[in-house]
């Protein structure tokens, strides 16, 4: 198993505390009247949208091969109805939205036409799945809507039963699975106006905030978690919002997210199946992998003596003045990798396979493989051979800080020559890491341990040893280039004084 | 619902038109799709005069050399399907299915295995006489284009119409922008070097008659004329699909050289 790249643990969740998130790009209500031409493109939607997605959303399973210009709608929850904008063919990832055909407060029917969206040649008509009224409208003519995203609310008269689509019907043939919603209570903040995620709804819900009272300091007014423990804290409902703050992201980035206990009897716990469609990062990591699979790969492993790397981190530490700066193992590690790559150039490379061609890289723009709420990434370094071990401490840092806000810039994630995997941070002895395409090795290094080792004359000492596992093309390197290369880096870290010897 | 004519093969009414002005053609689509229930094939062999024709969400500033077609007094067009924008003259030939929802069988009504029916559909018309695929959503002959696409799919019934480059004139091509938005096998080419004429290749009734052929094969025919159509027409219907105004053009064009001359400023800093 590639202990590096192990998908997030997912949250659990009782079908009644799930909500969708609500699209974050419109704030006013829509005038449907507008046609195309006419409408403006505020509302254009930018950037990556798959950093806001919550990936832990559950969606109603739908077969990839059926397409469903029927907008296929979330359990209906007390009665309000997310519903999104299907899959309408196979690589159609979005739609421009041309027209309304309902405006907010329309009662419609079961296959009335809602909407028409514009994917590539076609226009298409979306038809509603369910009877009901306009809550909320989403999304405006002119805005690009991603296959996914909900674009209106309905408010359903009676709970309505979920179909599952199934592989060759027609629209109107569908299989039917019934799907018992959970008992729930319908509170003011399920239903009301703002602009907030499922997470910041239970969290006002667990500590008996009313959202409409809070005031939201995200984009468009969105109230953040930040917001409602602030809001809480002011009431005196907690003692202190940063530590539910700190323990709740510390908790998203070792990869587990428990939002809420669950007090036995008030929320029933659900085993039913929950489909999680992939986005952003971790819908990357899918088409990464998958490549990165048909590389041959061999891996070496050895084991480095890092009593010399913590006694250096601890006088870093111990005559740090600036108080921004956290001295870890890690930018020691970067550069003595650096100066291992200076005499191994070959490690540093990519491979172009049509081409029979290695390239071999001039800068060292060394990857750090982090773990975020919306899956794994990889932001670089650029120019490691450059850059002191201070300069890289502060640049580590900052990669750090924007991943797990999810604003890493592609910059940031392009151009990387070698990728380090700190899967010891998280636990274990070391993984058996995947390629990062094109480059051509990967470290993947353990936790650093305390273990006994043996001197010559057999008495004991304690050492803190770290496994390192590298994973290399075959194609491109061979067992020995990687052994002497992995000598190399050792020896940096084993004897930091080298380091200087090489300084420039 | 497909009405049948011989067994298992529904009904489709066949129109042949020639020279109809495209903003007729498009019209009487529309009305078709929207308000009949029957399946229909319409040829127009050329339309009378070279006239733009914009997809449902094309932007004049973007994909037209406005100056240009105000000069030439070209009309513009917005169509109700979507897709790209296409210079059609006497020399285009087109070719339009409307059919109900499951017409076809096997076809689901969604664009994918719409174009990809018709990309079938054209394989047995071209049979022996091209290197003929279906590219991304484009006709190619190799790799050069001669027939472009687009649906619009409603809740019961779908359209498909092509407009096929029988022949161009060069100069025409002047007034149509590089689009934003390319198929990834046109590469950097221009219009030039990315469209073909299907003259050379077939005459133009070898084409249509070849294509009849093609479409007897899924529906039983039926020839139908335009008076007939236009006798028993809705006239409550109102298309979408319309001429733009002069203004309008005017207007583009102001706000396209008002980009250009933002974007010369914002460099100039």
């Amino acid at each position: 198993m590639m202990i590096s790249r192990r998908i997030l643990i997912l949250q659990k969740r009782s079908f009644s505390s799930v909500r969708r998130i609500l699209c974050p790009y419109t704030s006013q209500t829509p005038n449907p009247n507008l046609s195309p031409a006419q409408a403006s493109a505020s509302f254009r939607s930018a950037g990556s949208h798959s950093s806001i997605l919550h990936f832990n959303v559950p969606y109603i399973a739908v077969n990839r091969s059926f397409f469903s210009s029927h907008a296929v709608a979330d359990l209906p929850v007390g009665g309000i109805v997310d519903v999104p904008l299907a899959q309408t063919g196979e690589g159609i990832a979005e739609c421009e939205l041309l027209k309304w055909f309902v405006q907010e407060g329309d009662q419609i029917e079961e296959f009335q036409p809602i909407c028409e969206v514009q994917s590539d040649k076609a226009t298409i008509e979306i038809t509603s799945r369910y009877k009901g009224k306009v809550a909320q409208i989403l999304y405006v003519p002119g805005d690009i809507v991603k296959v996914g995203e909900t674009l209106l609310k309905i408010v359903v008269e009676e709970a309505q039963v979920l179909t599952h689509v199934s592989e060759n019907p027609t629209p109107t043939q569908e299989g039917l699975k019934n799907i018992k919603p959970c008992d729930s209570e319908l509170t003011k903040n399920d239903i009301c106006e703002v602009l907030s995620t499922p997470a910041v709804r239970n969290l006002a819900k667990q500590h008996g905030v009313d959202l409409n009272d809070v005031k939201g300091t995200g984009k468009d007014g969105r109230i953040l978690k930040e917001d409602v423990l602030q809001y809480a804290f002011q009431k005196g409902s907690i003692k202190d919002p940063s530590a539910s703050l700190t323990s709740a992201s510390r908790r998203q980035f070792l990869g587990g997210e428990e939002d809420h206990p669950h007090p036995s009897g008030e929320v029933p716990w659900s085993y039913e199946d929950k489909t999680v469609p992939l986005r952003g990062f971790q819908r990357t990591m899918v088409k990464s992998m998958s490549m990165a699979a048909k590389v041959p790969h061999f891996h070496y492993v050895d084991e480095i003596n890092c009593d010399a790397l913590v006694e250096l981190k601890s006088s870093f530490q111990s005559t740090n003045s600036d108080p921004d700066v956290k001295h870890t193992f890690l930018p020691t590690l970067i550069k003595s990798l650096s100066m291992a790559l200076s005499k191994y150039p070959l490690m540093n490379s990519c491979f172009n396979d049509e081409l029979l061609e290695v390239i071999l890289k001039g800068s060292h723009n060394i990857g750090i493989a982090m773990a975020t709420s919306s899956g794994l990434v990889v932001p670089n370094i650029k120019n490691v051979q450059s850059l002191s071990i201070l300069e890289i401490t502060k640049e580590l840092s900052r990669l750090q800080k924007l991943a797990l806000d999810n604003k890493l810039n592609p910059v940031d994630i392009c151009g990387g020559t070698i990728t380090l995997s700190n899967i010891g941070a998280i636990g274990g002895k070391f993984g058996s890491p995947l390629l990062n395409l094109p480059e051509v090795s990967i470290i993947a290094i353990g936790r650093i341990q305390k273990v006994p080792q043996f001197t010559d004359d057999g008495n004991i000492y304690p050492a803190s040893i770290m496994t390192v596992n590298i994973g290399a093309d075959h194609r491109v390197l061979d067992g020995a280039t990687v052994a002497r290369f992995c000598g190399e880096w050792k020896q940096f870290i084993e004897k930091p004084e080298l380091l200087m010897l090489h300084m420039k | 619902m497909g009405i049948p004519g011989k067994i298992g093969v529904p009904m489709m009414n066949l129109v042949r038109l020639k020279g109809v002005p495209i903003l007729q053609q498009l019209h009487l689509e529309e009305r078709l799709l929207r308000t009949s229930s029957h399946n229909w094939c319409i040829i127009n062999d050329g339309t009378n005069q070279p006239t733009i024709v914009m997809g449902v969400s094309g932007k004049p500033a973007e994909l037209l050399e406005i100056e240009s077609v105000l000069c030439d007094q070209i009309p513009v067009v917005r169509r109700f399907t979507g897709g790209g924008t296409v210079l059609v003259d006497p020399g285009t030939i087109f070719v339009t299915f409307i059919c109900n929802k499951d017409a076809v069988a096997g076809v689901q009504p969604y664009p994918q295995p719409i174009m990809s029916w018709s990309g079938a559909l054209y394989n047995k018309v071209f049979q022996g006489i091209g290197d003929f695929h279906l590219r991304e959503n484009d006709y190619v002959f190799g790799d050069r284009k001669f027939g472009g696409n687009a649906q619009s799919i409603t809740k019961n019934r779908w359209i498909h119409h092509t407009s096929f480059l029988w022949d161009y004139e060069v100069r025409n091509m002047a007034n149509l922008k590089l689009p934003a938005r390319v198929p990834e096998y046109r590469l950097a080419r221009g219009h030039l070097e990315f469209i073909c004429r299907m003259k050379d290749y077939l005459p133009r009734s070898v084409f249509i008659d070849r294509t009849i052929e093609a479409t007897k094969t899924h529906f039983s025919l039926r020839s139908t004329d335009l008076e007939a159509i236009e006798t028993s027409a809705n006239t409550k219907f109102c298309p979408s699909t319309r001429l733009l105004t002069m203004q309008e053009l005017e207007t583009a064009a102001k706000f396209a050289s008002q980009s250009k001359v933002s974007l010369s400023q914002s460099f100039s800093l």
